[in-house]
């Protein structure tokens, strides 16, 4: 009987569309007019990871934010140059079921900011704070 | 892995105690094959007390390295076929579910009757029975570590530390158990019995930003569904308040 029991528990399996850790949504603008323009870059990689994103071409950049940290830090490679953008988050986990178990919001603190490595970056500025979902630009990139 | 090594543990369990339950009640039977005088039947007929404890809990937590979990079980017959039974628990145990791994601590008091549908030879005091109790539990559920949902794995999604890795302390629950089981006396005045019960969760305190996954005494409790499942392998020792014939 408890044999059938087991057999006929609920399949654990999260169902597809249930709430997700969203990315963070970085956009990209020039530093002189505040125009919105694309960006080439050759390799993204998380500080503390020995592993490369592959490159990136477009408008908005959408990448992982750590889930158990309240920083992550990601160092781009544009033209040749390397700069280090320190995203300063609260993490906020939600519980869902059993299933999906929890997962992230993140609310972007105002000390996010470059460290100044070669400085291709001029400045990173926040235009919406809360990672609730990933249709909204949360950073901006001047350059 | 583990949780489905865990699983086939428990219907090993099951398997051997069925087994083993069941040869023991028809070896009595034919013993006694001769012996066609029935007991005669009384309204209330206060005769035993049985006291005992659960056999697979021990074994499990052992197994499982976690803190000694136990279960105290008894039953006094009231009249020919029923029993007033209880059960005391307390549970200790480490869970590694789908996405979290928790700890699961807490005492339970499950109080009730069984009816026992089985008839005995004389000298014989077997038992076929069904049975209902009403069950509460007080417990604590500690988050040790979960794995965040993400659909990117960059990096790591493993919390073990901090965060909602904390314990949900005073926590309820209420449920009704359905019970079906049999006792044998093996020797005089030894049992050994095996019950599955089939458990409806009326009640439980949710703890802020987590779920109830598991209850001592009513064991896991799956989503959107009230429903549990449990069973106890008892050795019990009966007191006799009258002679036996």
């Amino acid at each position: 009987m408890l044999t059938i029991t087991i057999g006929c528990e609920k399949d654990d399996i999260c169902i597809e569309g249930s709430e997700n850790t969203n990315r963070i949504t970085i956009g990209f603008i020039d530093y002189e007019n505040k125009n919105e323009i694309g960006i080439s870059l050759n390799s993204i990689k998380g500080v503390g990871l020995d592993s490369i994103i592959e490159g990136f071409s477009g408008n908005n950049l959408k990448l992982p934010l750590m889930v158990n940290s309240n920083r992550t830090q990601y160092i781009f490679e544009h033209n040749e140059t390397l700069d280090t953008v320190n995203i300063h988050h609260k993490t906020i986990h939600k519980y869902l079921n059993r299933s999906c178990g929890f997962i992230s919001n993140f609310i972007i603190k105002s000390d996010t900011e470059i460290s100044k490595n070669h400085g291709w970056i001029r400045e990173v500025s926040i235009l919406n704070d809360s990672i609730f979902n990933e249709e909204k630009t949360n950073i901006l990139i001047h350059y | 892995m583990i949780q489905f090594l865990m699983k086939k543990k428990q219907i090993y369990l099951f398997i051997i105690s069925f087994v083993f339950s069941f040869n023991t009640v028809f070896s009595q039977v034919e013993d006694t094959e001769s012996d066609s005088l029935r007991k005669q039947n009384k309204i209330l007929n206060i005769n035993k007390l049985r006291i005992g404890f659960d056999l697979s809990n021990p074994i499990i937590s052992s197994s499982n390295d976690d803190n000694l979990s136990y279960e105290i079980v008894g039953d006094l017959q009231i009249t020919d076929n029923l029993y007033l039974a209880a059960e005391f628990g307390s549970i200790d145990r480490f869970i590694e579910d789908e996405n979290i791994n928790f700890n699961s601590v807490g005492d339970y008091l499950k109080i009730g009757f069984d009816l026992n549908m089985f008839n005995n030879w004389v000298g014989m005091d077997n038992s076929i029975y069904i049975g209902l109790r009403y069950a509460s539990s007080k417990f604590l559920n500690r988050v040790d570590s979960y794995t965040v949902r993400s659909s990117d794995t960059y990096f790591s999604n493993l919390v073990d530390n901090g965060y909602e890795n904390i314990t949900h302390n005073n926590l309820n629950g209420n449920w009704v158990e359905i019970v079906t089981g049999v006792k044998v006396e093996t020797f005089k005045n030894i049992y050994f019995g095996i019950s599955l019960r089939l458990n409806k969760l009326l009640s439980d305190t949710k703890p802020s930003n987590f779920d109830n996954l598991f209850i001592p005494g009513f064991n896991k409790v799956t989503d959107d569904n009230t429903w549990g499942s449990g069973f106890n392998y008892t050795l019990t020792y009966s007191i006799p308040f009258k002679k036996r014939k």
